[in-house]
């Protein structure tokens, strides 16, 4: 996903003469450019912006209060400071201020370069996905309450977006000049997306006030296609419990998974079944050979009506799920 | 067809991959660091018929995790840490899946897929 970096600099020849230098660059980024601060603002409202990189000493609006601006209305954009007028006074404001990095003037386009791609990984560290379909990308939403930045661009439009969550509640969106609920609306309804992953999410302040739920409701309504329906999954032949009874352990097992995760943890049966050991002797293989230590837990999707964990012992532990239980939160209870 | 894996080797905590044949042969590896033995060299049969069956496995050791995802041409082994964007991965094999299926249609998988010997 091509980003956008904002450079604003007075000095038109500067900006330019760095244009120019950061073409080789255009496979990471893309310029784009403002003469001040004010236009740096306007640019800010109609473009998804990845990073800043400011000048300090501008007309209309400095780049100190560009960059207080910025640490309050899009706090999610890292700003890096160049300066011909540079003090150890000024560097140290600049930090203060929010800035992420702090150049003097002159200094070589490569290392601008270096610290503006060392920035911008930052924005893609939990990961990234091509080509996702609005059904996998709900599913990412649904996944896990996770707390994290999400920069999407939909294919083939090439229009950009953010969404900001804070444990799994969406707080705000940004897409071209809309924000919050419009914005929202506005991305879920795109069929398919890249989408890049950053941990953590800068924004306190919650702008939106809706659920999830209708808020993509409301971006279905809006979009002309559904989305595909999923192909109903064969239902393979169960697998019988083989009448063990569940002993203490197996009992305060399944009592801890119900505490912790609740009615929805989707948990069916708890039992005892050989049928499963000889599997288990040969998965927990792969996990010697790659000296992984013991095999301790294994979650299996058969395709059948339930979803199987198992804990390996004299006899295999076998768990039964709906398989659209939260695994991986069962994963960590058990495993704790 | 190396960049197919791409998303999934890059996701943080990923260390590795295989591709597996559904009889157990091994089509492809990629580790982020050596192992200790060859895979190459390893008799993969009994594990990958202990798969028989099943769609998606998530296997847990004291010491990482190994994420198996059956596909039409056969068996994907990741290979990861214990904290890793689980989700994430199960996400980006969705999307490989197709693409596989694809690969699969084609005259024949060395096309695809060089080995490379480490």
């Amino acid at each position: 996903m091509i980003k956008n970096v904002l450079l604003v600099d007075d000095d038109t020849e500067m900006l330019h003469a760095l244009k120019e230098g950061f073409k080789k660059y255009q496979e990471s980024f893309a310029i784009l450019l403002a003469e001040d601060g004010l236009q740096a603002l306007k640019s800010l409202k109609q473009n998804i912006i990845s990073l800043v990189v400011t000048d300090l000493k501008m007309p209309n609006m400095d780049g100190f209060e560009l960059l207080a601006h910025i640490m309050e209305h899009y706090p999610d954009i890292p700003v890096i400071i160049i300066t011909g007028y540079s003090t150890p006074e000024m560097e140290q404001l600049a930090h203060k201020g929010g800035a992420v990095g702090y150049i003097a003037k002159p200094f070589l386009i490569e290392n601008l370069a270096r610290q503006i791609l060392t920035t911008l990984r930052k924005e893609s560290e939990g990961g990234t996905l091509h080509n996702v379909s609005s059904g996998m990308f709900l599913q990412l939403i649904e996944m896990e309450q996770k707390t994290c930045t999400i920069r999407l661009e939909e294919k083939p439009g090439g229009k950009k977006g953010i969404l900001f969550f804070r444990d799994g509640e969406l707080l705000d969106a940004r897409v071209n000049n809309l924000q919050g609920e419009s914005a929202a609306h506005e991305i879920f309804s795109w069929d398919a997306v890249n989408l890049s992953i950053q941990n953590g999410c800068a924004l306190k302040e919650n702008k939106i006030q809706s659920d999830l739920q209708p808020l993509i409701l409301e971006a279905m309504r809006r979009k002309d296609e559904e989305a595909p329906e999923e192909v109903p999954e064969s239902v393979m032949e169960q697998i019988e419990s083989g009448g063990v009874e569940p002993a203490d352990r197996l009992k305060r097992l399944k009592q801890r998974i119900e505490e912790e995760i609740g009615p929805q943890c989707g948990l069916e049966d708890l039992y005892q079944d050989e049928f499963w050991d000889s599997r288990v002797v040969q998965l927990s293989k792969a996990g010697d050979f790659f000296q992984l230590g013991n095999f301790t837990l294994g979650y299996i999707d058969k395709g059948d009506t339930n979803d199987y964990i198992l804990i390996p012992g004299q006899k295999t532990t076998v768990i039964t799920v709906d398989p659209k239980c939260p695994r991986d939160k069962i994963l960590r209870v058990i495993s704790e | 067809m190396r960049e197919l894996f791409t998303d999934i080797l890059h996701t943080e905590g990923v260390s590795g991959m295989m591709l597996f044949s559904l009889k157990g042969d091994l089509i492809f590896k990629e580790f982020k660091s050596p192992v200790n033995e060859d895979p190459e060299q390893q008799d993969w049969s009994s594990f990958i018929e202990s798969l028989e069956g099943m769609r998606e496995t998530d296997l847990v050791f004291e010491k990482g995790r190994i994420y198996i995802r059956k596909t039409e041409i056969g068996y994907l082994v990741i290979l990861m840490a214990l904290f890793v964007p689980i989700a994430m991965i199960r996400l980006n094999c969705d999307i490989l899946l197709p693409a596989l299926k694809q690969s699969k249609s084609g005259k024949k998988l060395g096309r695809f897929f060089k080995k490379k010997a480490r």
